[in-house]
């Protein structure tokens, strides 16, 4: 007969950790799956951008590993205002990924660290005819650091500055407007117009956020004064410029009027192309990304799309091409399989993988014969290629010509209180007049830029361009 | 006959012996997650807070005490503390005495369903705060928000109210919330004060011809106050540090109007638009709110003194 045995506290601790050891071992063992040959695993951090990103990038990483039978590629996905933290998080552990996706400055953040891995040694004359001639050389291409190339880009060359004035034109049509607004008093004027026909359901504009305000401003001002509030013909702060005033004056009325939406200061990234797609307001000026997402949610929504207004006085700025290229994917100073990491890379700025993602996405992306007679044959591309043309010029670029220079920008991205933005919509929320605000921030850049000059780190040169007429292509000497 | 007591050390039985290893033993977990989780960083966000730091590999950059006058010479760090404090001043004027008038009510045995209006008013307690920011951005949207609906069709509005878009109903709109979704745990505090009140007493009292109000002054008020003391530091201490339904609501604006020293500190350690993020600025930051709050709970001291003379 046997007796019932009540479990001791040791005997309980023992089977605690045999269970652990077995479960330890067991998921240990259970890692390398049987395999016919050696496989070496890729890890890949991205941000899952734009919506269905990530369905798109697993079904593309199949097709790699199908193409490719000794890579496997594993995903990691971080939400777009945390990639960065979270790369460098798996560096401080050991525990960095192949490639990663550190997108315009982020890229620079991750270059200065040493954590990005020269891809020089691969470039092969086949890798440099798939760009545009000429796009790829060191001075210029904005993926090169030190003459090297250290970065793959995904978009055009154009794409992340282009500004694309979108409006439905139903509802202007409504109001009585035949076309979209050329100057800024034509835009105020037709905003206020559908606002008022709109009778409290339908609005005239929405600005989308601060970047919306520097898309307007930099049609009448040089690209930096609403970037970093620098005049880069002068080297000094000028956001008190009349013309910039006036920006930020016209947003402010339309806010004051109500020809804007209610509520837009609380809109996250998506919310501006879900209620323009609903016909809940008229016009705004948008990242061309934007349109491919209003098409998707409203297919036959009756969009036009622009140049964005200019001042009355005419145009006074660009929007502007800093460099050929935005760096994008990157690889890891770390990794043990840069091979292997290539051929992910080299994979993600193939034609196949471009036309993918240009037909998937609308975007047009940095291989400009991927999608270029598609995109001219389709009208809001056509539409957009025509804003860029018309509206976009090379620009002086201090990041790019001088250390100092870059040690400025660097510096002044680090003090969020010396933002235009900032003091703009501040400006527009309370509706106070943004003259006394322009002035106290040219003041604050001009106290912020003798601190750093005095540092010794850069000097007034390294971020003046007195050549540069903001109303002509730029031509670097 | 004087007696002389003689301590001897008794050796201790195996069985006692191994009760106080295994009292050690459980206590480790706790004193490692305590170190590790608590102590440490505290520690660390202060060392940290000396350096200009990026938060990547050794601090090594020794700015002495710059992190700390940039901090308090700047204007947006007091307009963040000025909020944070007002949150935790509208919750001790507005929460903490309607949760009491509540506790009151359900504590009375006579009211049905009580049970179910305490797990009502808790519910909001245990679920996830970004969730509630979310539903509540939505709902308070004045384009297509329920509340704008509801507030125009029945004409209390003439036009949709923005809640969260305007510099000036942001900041109330947010208390108003936190006060919501943080009633359920002062409400649970007030009851569990309310039930240390001796029922005898009450009765006593109520056989002398003492009326509610009576019992309510005389009775209830004097046996709870002592807790009520820590109920207010509680409540404080939360609501000063009020800071995931701000960054999943407003994130600090519109133009920093609800902006608390948690999302500022955020804001300087996490933003993505830094070529380079400032932990140490962001420790600095930390340390003096800690400072402050340390000062302002210090300042509750002779509260705090009353309360050891009430004791019973």
């Amino acid at each position: 007969m046997s007796h019932p045995r009540t479990l001791s506290r040791r005997t309980l601790l023992g089977a605690t950790l045999a269970g652990a050891t077995v479960t330890g071992l067991t998921a240990c063992t259970g890692q390398g799956t049987p395999s016919n040959g050696p496989t070496v695993e890729v890890v890949v951090a991205l941000v899952p951008d734009p919506p269905g990103a990530s369905d798109f990038y697993r079904k593309q990483f199949d097709s790699f590993e199908a193409a490719n039978p000794g890579i496997k590629v594993k995903i990691i996905e971080n939400p777009g205002d945390k990639q960065l933290s979270a790369v460098e998080l798996m560096f401080q552990q050991g525990n960095a990924p192949d490639v990663y996706r550190a997108q315009e400055s982020g890229f620079d953040r991750m270059y200065d660290r040493g954590w990005a891995r020269s891809l020089q040694p691969y470039v092969t004359d086949e890798f440099t005819a798939r760009f545009p001639q000429g796009s790829l050389s060191p001075a210029s291409s904005g993926i090169h650091r030190d003459g090297e190339l250290y970065s793959i880009p995904l978009t055009w060359g154009k794409w992340a500055t282009l500004d694309a004035f979108v409006y439905n034109k139903s509802l202007l049509k409504a109001s009585g407007y035949e076309q979209g607004p050329q100057t800024w008093s034509q835009l105020e004027e037709m905003a206020k117009a559908v606002t008022r026909d709109g009778k409290g359901k339908v609005f005239g504009f929405a600005p989308q956020q601060a970047s919306g305000i520097v898309r307007v401003a930099r049609q009448g001002v040089p690209y930096s004064i609403p970037g970093d509030g620098l005049d880069l013909r002068t080297g000094k702060p000028n956001t008190a410029d009349p013309i910039m005033v006036e920006s930020v004056e016209l947003h402010r009325r339309m806010q004051a009027d109500g020809s804007m939406i209610t509520g837009w200061e609380t809109w996250d990234g998506s919310r501006a192309y879900t209620e323009f797609a609903g016909g809940r307001f008229a016009m705004y000026v948008t990242a061309p990304w934007h349109v491919a997402e209003i098409r998707k949610l409203m297919p036959d929504i009756d969009m036009g799309i622009s140049v964005c207004p200019t001042p009355d006085s005419g145009r006074g700025g660009f929007s502007p091409i800093t460099a050929s290229f935005a760096p994008m994917w990157a690889m890891s100073s770390e990794t043990k399989h840069p091979d292997e990491s290539w051929k992910v890379l080299d994979f993600l700025a193939s034609a196949e993988f471009h036309l993918a993602y240009y037909q998937e996405f609308g975007t047009l992306t940095a291989l400009e014969s991927a999608w270029e007679s598609a995109a001219r044959s389709q009208p809001d591309q056509a539409a957009l290629l025509d804003v860029a043309t018309e509206s976009m010029a090379l620009v002086p670029n201090p990041r790019l010509a001088s250390e100092g220079g870059k040690a400025i920008l660097d510096a002044r991205a680090a003090k969020p209180e010396l933002r235009f933005t900032d003091a703009a919509m501040e400006s527009m929320v309370k509706n106070e007049p943004f003259e006394p605000k322009a002035v106290k921030l040219d003041r604050a850049l001009d106290a912020f830029l003798a601190d750093l000059y005095s540092s010794g780190k850069a000097t007034a040169a390294d971020i003046t361009f007195a050549d540069w007429v903001p109303t002509k292509p730029y031509e670097s000497k | 006959m004087s007696a002389s007591i003689v301590k001897t050390r008794r050796r201790l039985l195996p069985a006692e012996r191994s009760e106080r290893v295994w009292s050690y033993l459980l206590l480790v977990p706790l004193v490692l997650t305590f170190g590790g989780f608590t102590l440490w960083p505290i520690l660390a966000s202060w060392w940290y807070s000396f350096f200009d730091w990026d938060g990547v590999g050794q601090a090594t950059d020794w700015i002495g005490l710059d992190n700390f006058v940039e901090v308090v010479t700047n204007e947006a760090f007091w307009r963040s503390f000025w909020h944070s404090f007002l949150f935790s001043v509208v919750a001790l004027l507005v929460e903490l005495p309607l949760a009491l008038v509540l506790a009151i009510m359900l504590n009375n045995p006579r009211l049905r369903g009580r049970n179910v209006y305490r797990l009502a008013l808790f519910v909001p307690v245990v679920t996830t705060t970004a969730v509630v920011g979310i539903v509540f951005v939505a709902l308070l949207d004045p384009v297509r928000g329920a509340v704008n609906e509801i507030l125009t069709g029945l004409h209390l509005v003439g036009e949709p109210i923005n809640f969260l878009g305007s510099t000036t109903t942001a900041l109330p709109t947010l208390m108003v919330v936190d006060i919501w979704k943080g009633f359920g745990v002062t409400l649970i505090y007030w009851l569990a004060a309310l039930q240390t009140v001796p029922k005898d007493l009450i009765e006593a009292a109520q056989i002398d011809g003492a009326r509610r109000w009576g019992v309510l002054r005389h009775i209830t008020v004097p046996v709870v106050l002592p807790i009520a003391i820590v109920i207010v530091l509680l409540l404080f201490q939360r609501s000063l540090n009020t800071f995931d339904l701000v960054q999943a609501m407003t994130a600090g604006g519109p133009s920093y109007a609800t902006d608390v020293v948690p999302t500022y500190i955020y804001r300087y350690a996490f933003d993505p638009y830094m070529q380079a993020p400032r932990y140490g600025f962001a420790c600095a930051a930390g340390v003096i709110f800690g400072l402050l709050t340390l000062v302002l709970t210090l300042i509750q001291a002779p509260v705090l003194r009353l309360r050891k003379r009430m004791a019973p």
